[in-house]
């Protein structure tokens, strides 16, 4: 099992919007081999980042309310939230220097 | 020590009925007719039933493992559901019949199809398979009196989608083995009604059952017969991973990088056999992302071997063994070439690198994925290979067991290329998703195989039928167009020097005749 923790509709305001440290959520897909390939990274990040991080994935499709709350219309999709409010997403596949980029704001 | 597939879940399994209750985009099924019968304070949103347990009721396909459900059971190859049915489309085929019989004795319920194509397009070159074998009722009999096995068979063309549709509906397999497809670079090359007959046979029947699948069986995995072809060589080096780039992989252009990261490598085919290959890709790649269908894309590298213990358990179970230019596998050509005395046939330089993979081992393969079935959507792809050699140093190797083991006078001989292909090239090929996904452990080497086909290919009555095929061993199309026989480059005596020139003088061997512009120098 990878070191992100499983996000989902049910959990979400718990673990994100409530969560006292920033997380970055990956919206992801079964259907989606990009969203496959960067799971290795996206666990990596988790466990480099433990305490600092909280790193999240959430399936869109067996997750709708909250794809539907943020308009993922594209997987992977990445967000980055603190207390509570969305900072930034990107979508598509991103390397493991333009995650840090994006992680650079809350580091 | 944990199975490889002990921690998939009901989302993988073929008996799961998600249909309505997942929201299947594309399929015009939608979620909302589901969450509305929904309790309240429900803990999942996605709900399903189990077509084998009915008595679960609605329940959430993450909450089960395969560790933890009765009709997963323990077997060598992983946990396997039990009494799985598995159809294999070419069941008639080199592979296909292999893999009946040996998914039969581990218990699979095992069917499939085929229209005897493979046959009649060897027949219509001339040629045949040099280890005999006899139609399917009687081969079916066989199983079925020698290993106990039921095979559902029908005789039935890819192409007549309803008969197919009609087939599949009946048997409802839970993962289907699609070897249905013309596996010969040099049969699409040898003039343009070849070159379409491929094609056609190939991509669009593919796509048909791409559809049939859809319609009728969608959470079935389907387990497509691709190529290490597809890829080709890449001149610059760069690995040949496993269908897509692995995330860590970037662009980087005008000081600015892109990950990779899932996109489908680029594929460079070597003949219009190895395009219908990559066609169908696209196609299987496109259906999981519209439909939702589970797909493995097998690139399988060049096959090689005669043995399971299902074939070796009567002759009549045999499969099939194709040693002549169209259909023949190299290694299984030079294992014939030396028991008939013509000197193994190397194209060009002979330093070409390809990988490879014994028949037992593919079986094995196979039988790992068939258990461990892909997610909806998911299209995953393996390289299937164990090994990586060059042509050169398989001829060596066939050589120096025949010689030793066998008592044969092996020579090697390098002949012109027929096809046009890099003969010196950088090959680095990726071959980790088998071993550390699912368990693959490679049994058989090159040896040991070869050996075993010597054993096989030497008996009285197969050496004959070698004899009777020598005509159809040297190659005659070119990848140009021109219908001619090679010529010979150059002699070479096994695990020595160059003998009988310097790379440009031709010597002729008995088989072949040496090349008029060498000879003048």
């Amino acid at each position: 099992m990878g070191a992100a923790i499983r996000l989902t509709d049910r959990n979400f305001e718990r673990e994100v919007l409530e969560s006292d440290i920033p997380v970055l959520v990956d919206f992801w897909a079964s259907w989606c081999p990009p969203c496959k390939m960067v799971e290795p990274l996206v666990d990596e990040l988790a466990r480099e980042y433990a305490g600092r991080i909280k790193v999240g994935k959430l399936h869109v499709d067996r997750n709708p309310q909250t794809r539907d709350r943020y308009r993922i219309m594209g997987v992977p999709t990445f967000a980055l939230f603190r207390k509570g409010r969305l900072l930034c997403q990107r979508v598509g596949a991103q390397s493991k220097a333009q995650l840090l980029q994006m992680l650079s704001e809350v580091l | 020590m944990k199975l490889h597939n002990a921690d998939k879940t009901c989302w993988n399994c073929p008996a799961i009925d998600l249909a309505g209750k997942v929201d299947f985009r594309a399929c015009g099924q939608s979620v909302e007719s589901f969450q509305k019968n929904l309790p309240e304070d429900s803990d999942v949103l996605i709900m399903a039933e189990c077509k084998r347990r009915p008595e679960l009721g609605l329940f959430d396909p993450m909450s089960i493992t395969f560790e933890e459900c009765p009709e997963w059971i323990e077997s060598p190859y992983g946990y396997m559901l039990k009494d799985m049915r598995v159809m294999i489309l070419g069941i008639d085929g080199y592979l296909g019949w292999t893999l009946a019989l040996w998914l039969g004795s581990l218990g699979f319920q095992v069917s499939g199809i085929d229209n005897y194509a493979r046959r009649m397009w060897l027949m219509e070159q001339g040629a045949d398979t040099v280890v005999p074998i006899a139609m399917m009722p009687e081969r079916l009999e066989v199983a079925k009196q020698v290993l106990g096995q039921e095979i559902n068979f029908r005789r039935m063309d890819i192409s007549a989608r309803s008969q197919l549709r009609e087939f599949i509906a009946d048997v409802q397999p839970e993962a289907i083995v699609h070897y249905a497809e013309c596996p010969s670079a040099p049969f699409s090359m040898i003039d343009a009604e070849h070159a379409i007959e491929v094609q056609r046979n190939n991509v669009l029947g593919t796509l048909g059952l791409l559809f049939i699948i859809r319609d009728t069986v969608p959470e079935s995995a389907l387990l497509k017969l691709g190529t290490m072809g597809e890829y080709g060589t890449p001149l610059t080096g760069r690995p040949i991973f496993e269908g897509m780039f692995p995330a860590d992989a970037v662009l980087r252009w005008d000081n600015r990088e892109w990950s990779l990261g899932g996109e489908l490598t680029p594929r460079d085919p070597v003949s219009f056999y190895h395009v219908s290959k990559v066609q169908d890709t696209f196609n299987v790649y496109e259906s999981c992302k519209y439909w939702w269908l589970r797909s493995y894309d097998i690139m399988q590298g060049v096959i090689y071997g005669v043995h399971t213990p299902q074939l070796a358990a009567d002759p009549r179970l045999r499969t099939r063994l194709d040693i002549d230019e169209w259909f023949g596998t190299v290694i299984n050509r030079f294992v014939a070439q030396a028991i008939v005395g013509i000197p193994l046939t190397i194209y060009g330089a002979g330093e070409q690198v390809r990988g490879f993979i014994g028949l037992r081992d593919a079986m094995q393969c196979m039988t790992r994925l068939i258990v461990s079935p892909p997610e909806p959507g998911q299209y995953g792809v393996v390289n299937q290979m164990s090994g990586y050699y060059s042509i050169r140093e398989l001829a060596e190797k066939v050589a120096r067991v025949g010689r030793r083991e066998f008592g044969l006078d092996v020579k090697i001989q390098r002949v012109e290329n027929p096809r046009v292909e890099a003969d010196r090239h950088p090959f680095e090929p990726i071959f980790e998703n088998l071993p550390k996904q699912f368990g693959f452990e490679p049994q058989v080497s090159p040896e040991d195989e070869i050996y075993r086909m010597f054993e096989l290919l030497t008996q009285p009555h197969i050496r004959k039928r070698i004899q009777q095929m020598m005509y159809h061993i040297v190659p005659r199309t070119w990848w140009t167009g021109e219908h001619r026989r090679v010529k010979t480059i150059e002699l070479i005596e096994p695990d020595q020097e160059v003998i009988g020139g310097d790379g440009h003088g031709a010597k002729p061997s008995k088989y072949t005749q040496p090349s008029p512009a060498l000879t003048k120098e």
